[in-house]
């Protein structure tokens, strides 16, 4: 997908402006966030919190052994008949697919969801080489049909409104007019149904992949990650290589702290796993099943105090908690993973200077380190990644060199507390708008008033002592 | 040097990333089930399930069951269902041929789906369904009613007790089985605006006969 | 909670922090009298500044640190600080180790610092152990409290301030929704992303206006001066009060005796 997260600023103000997007996430993130709470806490706060650590531990003892547990899995995977591809990057994979599709005279395609091929673009890779590509899951289908990008990372279209959903359905599919979910819904089963019988191979992401049985592990709740992994002759897998876990009580609770962070469900309707190609004696399921293993920057990521982002199970609470993200939606986070999540793996992904305005999309508030369901500290990688930003000259030559002042400032008492004066003295003369990058607060709030005599001033005074030098 | 040499040797260039640390002696589970004898577990499972939108239909007898198809089937002739041998209802094969119906197999157009299940789980209300030989897959997802057939004493706690047994039974034969689905409820989608819609790419209906 | 050694007994630096010295002084002088109030001694440290938090949180960390070289100057001698601020309380206890932790020089006073640095309202209730200040506003008032984020989620913030101003005779706490959103003040995030931080502002003011209590009340000043600036400008009157403010105004109210 193309990286325009150096427009947030830009792009947040059109989502600002735009009063259906306002409504569509404000109401869909606060469903999130609520269905979230009442998951999770089902069974009490304290049962809650301590899933989370216990989801938390296994994510990052996964991490810890990760080489040794991808060796694993792909043994494990080879053995069951799954073949295993490596990709070092989006190009590579989606070559893999290309190669695959041509291995087995593949021309239609349907979809299942999966970031990661929006990472690698697969879509427009596969169409490139006249393949017929279809998205199934209902929020991916309308985001294809409206030529879109998806702006959450569980609800693709959580900033459309019902009307214009319908509106697109009407348009691009010819759906009869309805205002009704269920019938549009219906007019999409029916629809998508026949392109499902009649595809050649389907395509799916990985939620995790269980070393210990060489299982793809697949949640979903409409029924199409299932079509797509069951009804073609072949199956191809993209999952990045950070979704390996360990054991089958290490997936137990991953599986099931996932959906009650996403959709405050306890299980999806549908918790599988892939663990081969058909058998003999089967009559049904693909005759040949691929994982490819994505790298796409991961090991770069592993390798730097920035781990903890890959312990990501991409549940999405932290977009549906974040107050930015709520006021902004997705697509202005410019590229594939959006919210708190987003600004710190776009920029470590594509580069910091694809991605300079991200980690400062941010008031720290720490609401989404909060809500993840495996504790990921994203205020502290988001002020990490501030400081990288700076120090690789991405700051901006006016903030540099007012930090600079104000450090010269404010390092000296003596300096300081003169600053306080002279301000205290012209505080008359403030003016109604402040100059600069600094202009922005006044839009919005009256200029702070300083006091006619600062603290340091009034508590000699109440002392009446002489000045202790530092 | 392979992409796969690449990534790995990638991987251990540094030092690991977190303190190591060994699994817990403990696995808390998800959803605690504090009540684990069989009529407890029975109870939930019915309560889970029918939150999750399955109808449930406690039957004492193979008759009574047969007598549930027949009506969940209605005039519909065409049935897909797995092989019947894998359906814990004897005379079922007989019942469904007089009266008339035809065991598809897995025809796209059939509107109604038979199958049993491997587990059940309380906790959830959730079914385990396993593929393997005459138990195809698309029986449990292609026609928008699925009816399954769940036995009292295959009902376990939860997930995790699942997992358990699984292992103890060695994980060689989970393996075996290509496609294992953990199903609770009907498809469904909040794609719209966040509004539940019942039935989507998936079965509409789910209809669990619960035996003994 | 990590424990941390007692402050019973120990004489107070007060931290002001540099918002309170220059545009909220009455706060400072707020929070001296409670403390004396309750016979704490208190000193002023002069050559304190600030914790360097604004460039810190912007990722100018080298100036971040030449600020809090100062304040680890600065506070030499202390045997406890409190500051009136959850978020630069957070600041010295979070961030000042992990500034310092390359550097020999400074790594060892910046632990010390950290573990004897309390935030205001937690210095009270958790430190010294007091809930009741035998405060008496002299009109009665209710309130509502703004969890400020960093206090929130950093110091585990929550309970200690209700606590002291529930005990306030003529003071009402009124449960309120909105009380752990964020205000969208975020340091600079409030002028580099102005627009989203307006909005998230103009949320919060919603919320403040459908509240009907008498006063919001919040542990950092930054939080305030955002809110009040946004109702300010809307035309309307500044609610927000430290309260740090309001126990102060209790205390000097108090019945004699007590």
């Amino acid at each position: 997908m193309q990286n325009r997260a150096n427009n947030f600023i830009p792009m947040a103000q059109v989502a600002l402006n735009d009063a259906d997007l306002q409504t569509a996430v404000s109401f869909g993130t606060q469903a999130g966030f609520n269905k979230r709470q009442a998951a999770m806490f089902a069974d009490g706060e304290a049962h809650g919190q301590a899933m989370r650590q216990q989801a938390a531990a296994i994510r990052r003892r996964a991490l810890n052994n990760l080489p040794e547990l991808l060796e694993q899995a792909e043994a494990n995977m080879q053995a069951n008949g799954i073949q295993v591809l490596w990709a070092v990057d989006g190009e590579e994979a989606n070559r893999h697919a290309l190669e695959i599709a041509r291995r087995h005279a593949a021309q239609s395609v349907v979809k299942s969801k999966s970031m990661v091929t929006e990472e690698t673009g697969l879509n427009h890779a596969l169409e490139a080489a006249g393949l017929d590509v279809l998205e199934t899951d209902l929020g991916e289908y309308i985001v294809q049909l409206g030529e879109e990008t998806p702006s959450h990372i569980v609800v693709p279209i959580l900033h459309k409104t019902k009307e214009s959903i319908r509106d697109l359905l009407i348009e691009k599919a010819h759906m009869p007019p309805t205002d009704d979910p269920e019938t549009m819904a219906r007019f999409a089963r029916e629809t998508l149904r026949p392109r499902f019988l009649a595809a050649d191979m389907g395509i799916s992401g990985g939620n995790f992949i269980i070393a210990e049985t060489g299982s793809l592990a697949l949640v979903s709740n409409e029924g199409n990650a299932r079509l797509v992994t069951s009804l073609p002759r072949v199956h191809v897998a993209f999952v990045g290589i950070e979704k390996v876990v360990a054991t089958v009580e290490d997936y137990a609770t991953l599986t099931q702290v996932l959906p009650r962070s996403a959709t405050g469900q306890a299980l999806t309707v549908y918790t599988h796993l892939v663990n081969g190609p058909r058998q003999p004696g089967e009559a049904d399921g693909p005759e040949h099943v691929y994982v490819i293993l994505l790298d796409n920057g991961r090991s770069a990521i592993y390798n730097s105090d920035y781990c903890e982002a890959l312990a990501c199970i991409r549940c999405g609470a932290c977009l549906n908690g974040c107050p930015v993200y709520q006021a902004t939606g997705g697509h202005a986070y410019g590229w594939v993973y959006p919210g708190p999540i987003g600004a710190v793996v776009t920029p470590l992904l594509t580069g910091l200077e694809n991605a300079t305005p991200l980690p400062y999309a941010s008031t720290l508030c720490g609401m989404c380190k909060e809500v993840c369901p495996v504790d990921i500290d994203i205020p502290r990688m988001l002020l990490d990644l501030r400081r990288d930003l700076v120090a690789q000259g991405h700051g901006g030559a006016v903030w540099g060199v007012g930090m600079k002042a104000w450090a010269w400032g404010a390092k000296s008492p003596t300096r300081f507390g003169l600053g306080g004066r002279v301000a205290a003295s012209g505080r008359r003369f403030m003016p109604q708008r402040l100059p600069g990058p600094l202009n922005g607060w006044t839009d919005y709030r009256r200029t702070p008033q300083f006091a006619a005599k600062s603290f340091r001033q009034l508590w000699q005074e109440r002392k009446g002592a002489d000045d202790e030098q530092p | 040097m392979s992409s796969r040499e690449r990534i790995l040797e990638k991987l251990r260039e540094g030092e690991r990333p977190f303190s190591p640390s060994n699994p817990p002696a403990f696995y808390q589970p998800m959803t605690p089930v504090a009540d684990d004898d069989p009529a407890a577990l029975r109870a939930r499972f019915v309560v889970e399930a029918q939150k999750a939108a399955c109808v449930v239909h406690p039957v004492k007898t193979p008759e009574a069951a047969i007598g549930v198809i027949l009506h969940l089937l209605g005039g519909e002739t065409a049935v897909s269902a797995w092989d019947l041998a894998q359906i814990p209802i004897p005379g079922l094969a007989d019942a469904l041929e007089q009266a008339g119906k035809t065991l598809v197999g897995q025809d796209a157009s059939a509107r109604v789906g038979l199958t049993g299940v491997d587990a059940a789980l309380a906790a959830t209300g959730s079914v385990v369904v396993m593929s393997g030989n005459g138990r195809w897959r698309t029986a449990s997802l292609l026609p928008p009613v699925h009816i399954a057939v769940v036995q009292g004493n295959q009902i376990m706690p939860h997930l995790e007790s699942w997992w358990a047994a699984q292992k103890a039974d060695g994980l060689e034969h989970t393996r075996q089985r290509s496609n294992i689905v953990i199903i609770t409820g009907p498809s469904r989608t909040a794609d719209i605006a966040m509004q539940l819609v019942m039935g989507m790419h998936g079965p509409q209906e789910l209809h669990l006969i619960l035996l003994g | 909670m990590v424990e941390r050694p007692s402050p019973r007994g120990k004489r107070v630096s007060l931290f002001v922090t540099c918002m309170v010295d220059m545009l909220y002084p009455d706060t400072g002088l707020s929070v001296v009298d409670v403390l004396t109030h309750l016979g704490v001694e208190v000193d002023f440290p002069l050559g304190q500044t600030c914790c360097g938090q604004p460039a810190f949180n912007a990722g100018y960390w080298p100036e971040a640190r030449q600020v809090a070289i100062q304040f680890l100057k600065a506070f030499k001698e202390a045997e406890v600080i409190v500051a009136p601020s959850g978020s630069c309380a957070a600041m010295v206890r979070h961030e000042f180790p992990r500034l310092f932790a390359d550097d020999p020089a400074w790594r060892g006073e910046a632990e010390r610092v950290a573990a004897i640095t309390w935030e205001f309202s937690e210095f009270i209730v958790e430190g010294l152990g007091v809930t009741d200040l035998h405060g008496r506003l002299p009109t009665p008032h209710t309130f509502a409290f703004h969890d400020s984020c960093h206090g929130l989620r950093l110091l585990g913030l929550k309970e200690a301030g209700r606590i002291l101003v529930g005990n306030l005779q003529n003071a009402t706490l009124v449960d309120w929704a909105d009380s752990e959103n964020c205000c969208g003040f975020g340091g600079l995030f409030s002028v580099k992303m102005a627009d989203v931080s307006g909005a998230m502002l103009g949320k919060k003011l919603d919320r403040i206006a459908q509240s009907e209590v008498d006063a919001i009340l919040t542990g950092d000043v930054s939080c305030l001066t955002h809110m009040n600036g946004g109702l300010e400008k809307q035309g309307q009157a500044a609610r927000v009060r430290h309260i740090a403010d309001v126990l102060a105004e209790g205390v000097r109210h108090a019945e004699p005796g007590q």
